[in-house]
Formats: C-alpha cells, sequence, structure tokens
C-alpha cells in the first residue's frame, strides 16, 4: 500500500508569523499516526491543510493521492474529519439520528442506504439507544462520539481525528479508544492530533511531534522512548518541547 | 448530488424551524400587529389624496410584507453567522458539497417560509376586508414579487455575516440599517408625499420596486407597472447574489481558525 498522506516542505503563516514551516509527513495506509506538539505548534494549522480547508502558503499535500488543493473534492469524499471544539449549538434541535442522516446525504451517501448506515454508525459508537433524542441532551461524551460517528458515514479511507477526548471522561475516553483501534483494524488510515502522551501511546503505530511548526522528533513511541532512556512519552515531549509555557497564536 | 445536498441542508432548516414552536408563532404573527395596529389606527391620519386610496391597510399591506421579508432576510442569515462562530461552518466545508449548496439551501427555505408568511399576511387582510383587486392570479405574482425580494436581501444578510467578524457586529448593523431602509422606500407612505432627497434614495431602494408592483396588484389590477417593477427587482436581486457569491467565495477560500 503506497502512502494516504504525503506533505513536503509544506509552509502556512499567518500575518508574517510561521504557523507551519517546513513541514513533511509520511503517513502510510492502515496506520494510526499521532501529530503531536504544544498548543500553538502548528498542528491544528497542518490538519486544516490536510482537511483541504486552508490552502498551504507553499509545499505540497496529497491526501489519498490527491492534491489537497488541486483536487480538493477528491480528497473531501476520501476523508472523515472529526474537529476539536465544534460547538453543537447549531443542531441542539436535532436528534443524533437526524443530523447524521442529513450528514450522510451531504457524504453523498445513496438515499436508499442512508437509514442503514447511520444506523450502524450510532451502533458502532454506542449510541444506537440515544439515537432519537434531541442532541442538546447529550452529554459531552455522547456529543463527541456522535461526531466520531458522523466522521464515519461515508466509510473514509482516512480518519482525522483533532484532540477527540478532550475534555472527557475516563469511559468515554475508553470508549473512543476502542473505536479508533476497531476501524485501525478494519483498515482506515487514522491521523490522531492529542495533546494527551497516554493516548498517543496507547494509540499510534508511529507518531511525529512537532514544534514552532516544523518536526522535531518521529518514530514509533517505543523506539522514541528507546531513544532517550525513558519510560514515558510525556518525558520525551517534554525533552523535545523543551518546559517553557506556549502562548496560542493559532 | 446537488438536489441531495439541497434537501438535506433544507431538513435542518425546516426541523430545527419546527421545534422552534414558540419562535415559529410569533414570527408569523408579527405582520399581523403592523397591520391590525399600526395600518388600522394610521389610516385614520393619512389623507386618502396623498396615498391614492381611501383604504389605508390595502395601501400598507404591501409594505408590511416587504418589512417581514426584511426581517426575515435577517434571520435566514443568522445560520451561516452562528455556523462561522461554532466551527460547525468548517466541518460542513470539509465535505464534498457545493458551496452553493450552502446558500441556495437557504434560498429554498425562506422562499418557501416567506411565501407562506405572505399568504397569512393576505388572509389577515381579507379579514379587515382587503380584496386585491388583480384577483388570485396576482396574488401569484405577489408571491414571485416575494421570492425576488426575498433572493435580494437574503443575499445581502448573507453577504453581510461573511464579512462581520462576530455576530453583534452583524445585529448592530442590521438593527441600524433596517429602519432606514423601509422608511425609505414606499412601504407605508407614497414617493410624492416625501421631501426630494428621500424619494431619490426610495428609487434606488429594491423594497419600493417590490412594494410598488405589489401595490398596483393589490390597489389597481395589471397595468405595464407591474412588469417593469419587477424587472428592476430581477436586476437588484441579481447584483446582490453577485455579492453575496462573491462574499461567500472570500469567506470559505481563506480561513483562519
Amino acid at each position: 500500500m503506497g502512502h494516504i498522506i504525503e506533505a513536503a516542505a509544506l509552509r502556512r503563516a499567518f500575518g508574517g508569523h510561521p504557523a507551519v514551516d517546513g513541514l513533511d509527513l509520511e503517513v502510510a495506509a492502515g496506520e494510526v499516526f499521532g501529530l503531536l506538539g504544544p498548543n500553538g505548534a502548528g498542528k491544528t494549522t497542518t490538519i486544516r491543510m490536510l482537511a483541504t480547508l486552508l490552502p498551504p502558503g507553499s509545499g505540497t499535500a496529497r491526501v489519498c493521492g490527491f492534491d489537497v488543493v488541486r483536487a480538493a473534492g477528491e480528497v473531501r469524499r476520501r476523508i472523515g474529519y472529526v474537529m476539536q471544539n465544534v460547538s453543537p449549538m447549531g443542531y441542539y434541535l436535532l436528534t443524533g439520528r437526524e443530523k447524521a442522516e442529513i450528514e450522510a446525504s451531504l457524504y453523498h451517501v445513496p438515499r436508499r442506504q442512508v437509514k442503514a448506515r447511520v444506523a450502524e454508525a450510532l451502533d458502532l459508537v454506542g449510541l444506537a439507544a440515544h439515537a432519537d433524542r434531541l442532541v442538546q441532551e447529550y452529554s459531552g461524551g455522547m456529543q463527541k462520539r456522535l461526531d466520531l460517528a458522523c466522521g464515519l458515514l461515508h466509510r473514509p479511507e482516512l480518519l482525522i481525528l483533532d484532540e477527540p477526548t478532550l475534555g472527557l471522561d475516563v469511559q468515554s475516553r475508553h470508549r473512543v479508544w476502542d473505536h479508533v483501534r476497531d476501524l485501525s483494524g478494519e483498515g482506515t488510515t487514522v491521523l490522531l492530533a492529542t495533546n494527551y502522551m497516554d493516548e498517543a501511546d496507547r494509540l499510534c503505530d508511529r507518531l511525529t511531534i512537532i514544534d514552532h511548526g516544523r518536526r522535531v522528533a518521529g518514530g514509533t513511541p517505543a523506539a522514541l522512548k528507546d531513544e532517550l532512556g525513558v519510560t514515558s512519552l510525556d518525558e520525551v515531549f517534554l525533552r523535545h518541547t523543551g518546559r517553557a509555557l506556549r502562548e496560542e497564536t493559532v | 448530488m446537488w438536489p441531495q445536498e439541497v434537501l438535506a441542508l433544507s431538513r435542518r432548516w425546516l426541523l430545527v424551524t419546527l421545534r422552534e414552536r414558540l419562535n415559529l408563532l410569533f414570527s408569523v404573527l408579527q405582520p399581523a400587529v403592523w397591520l391590525v395596529f399600526f395600518a388600522g389606527a394610521m389610516g385614520g391620519a393619512v389623507d386618502s389624496r396623498v396615498v391614492g386610496t381611501g383604504d389605508y391597510i390595502a395601501f400598507a399591506v404591501p409594505g408590511v410584507i416587504a418589512f417581514t421579508v426584511v426581517g426575515n432576510g435577517v434571520t435566514a442569515a443568522m445560520p451561516l453567522l452562528f455556523d462561522k462562530e461554532t466551527g460547525y461552518l468548517d466541518k460542513l466545508l470539509s465535505m464534498p458539497i457545493r458551496r452553493s449548496s450552502l446558500i441556495v439551501s437557504r434560498f429554498v427555505f425562506q422562499t418557501v417560509m416567506n411565501a407562506a408568511q405572505v399568504l397569512v399576511i393576505l388572509l389577515v387582510a381579507l379579514a379587515l376586508g382587503v380584496r386585491p383587486a388583480s384577483g388570485a392570479a396576482g396574488v401569484l405574482v405577489i408571491l414571485v414579487a416575494t421570492g425576488l425580494l426575498t433572493l435580494a436581501l437574503t443575499a445581502a444578510a448573507m453577504a453581510l455575516a461573511c464579512a462581520v467578524p462576530s455576530h453583534g457586529t452583524f445585529f448592530a448593523i442590521t438593527g441600524f440599517a433596517s429602519l432606514p431602509l423601509l422608511f425609505m422606500s414606499n412601504a407605508f407612505v407614497p414617493l410624492s408625499a416625501m421631501p426630494g432627497w428621500m424619494e431619490a434614495v426610495a428609487r434606488v431602494n429594491p423594497l419600493t420596486h417590490a412594494i410598488e408592483a405589489m401595490r398596483l396588484l393589490v390597489l389597481h389590477g395589471w397595468s405595464g407597472g407591474v412588469p417593469a417593477s419587477l424587472g428592476v427587482l430581477v436586476l437588484a436581486a441579481s447584483l446582490l447574489l453577485v455579492l453575496g457569491s462573491w462574499q461567500f467565495a472570500r469567506q470559505t477560500a481563506e480561513r483562519i481558525a
């Protein structure tokens, strides 16, 4: 299998400040690949470029074999993007099932398959019993699992998860991790951006640590720890990115 | 594919609207307040030689319709405004949909909603004794005029929603602009009764042309003025659509989180 993500010398600046500054990324098909970095390191900017929401300033990125700028439509058809911090306010008054059905249609799932595909995705994340409740009644964990289900409706080749367990309780985090492992087992490639090192350690086959928009380290979690002779990924992260607090600029 | 997208998004608007029952009820009743209380009282104070008819309520019906469409235009842009702020717009833009579906679905939904509301206004007017001179066919043309005005004002509101930094600015501008837009039109006063400068402004106000067409149909029946006014309205709607699409394209091409 080839690479699902191939980014070369990717750059993007905002108002003269480089958010992503010459990043190379290669993610193989079927991998769970971690994108780690302190706040403001350029994780979300990188993801937005890969998800066709932000044109790169320079450099190239191909996702599922298609250029993110010239063939954005082909990329969009093949990715599922579970965003960080989307307020559910805009669909509070929809049920989980209605929201998923609407998004399935927007992903061009054939009309006759919409109901079955939605039921399958909601079942996968354990929301089948709550499918007909309004989203405003969902807990934070349920909302996140609904977002995850909505990212799977069109059976994407690449699932992009931006902080998928931010603010979730331990039970919900474990549920999300189980789903990610299941999906990976079925051959879906996962790009996971996270600030939780335990999450990255548990889930990722390989990961890249970025800081100031550049790659500072990368490899398998085990190799990264061995290289420095430490036992936790937290320690690896701090050695590579320092202990100074960051200002969130992006 | 395109109809599937427009239908799916319209379903979202419809479900949310139907679940906000009180919001829906009061929005539908609002124009009746204008007809019953405003036009009902003003009629006694207005010189029939100036407005050209002794039936001020009939004179005011097109104005109330136009004002309702202005208010609904502001409402129409709200989902775009809030999707932008909540981040859901980005989620939608990461999907393989045509950008235009987001806008077109809102036009489709708003046109249907406005048509329903216009029929309610005409029914209230009917109860107050107003009989459109052009009959049932005239009502259809009134709906066409409403549709064109909906297109124009929704496009303008969407363009503004794209351009502003936050919803606070949007509501400050629309709140400020709505009344001059209304008063500098022939909604409640004929152009001939205005000071010269105001009349000049009112003549380039798209509201004036929509109201002119509807007023001819309500008060006098069919005449050449109807297609002429509708023609100007088509032009205004096209210009505002171009502006709206341009703003929306700008909004969606480059966006910082």
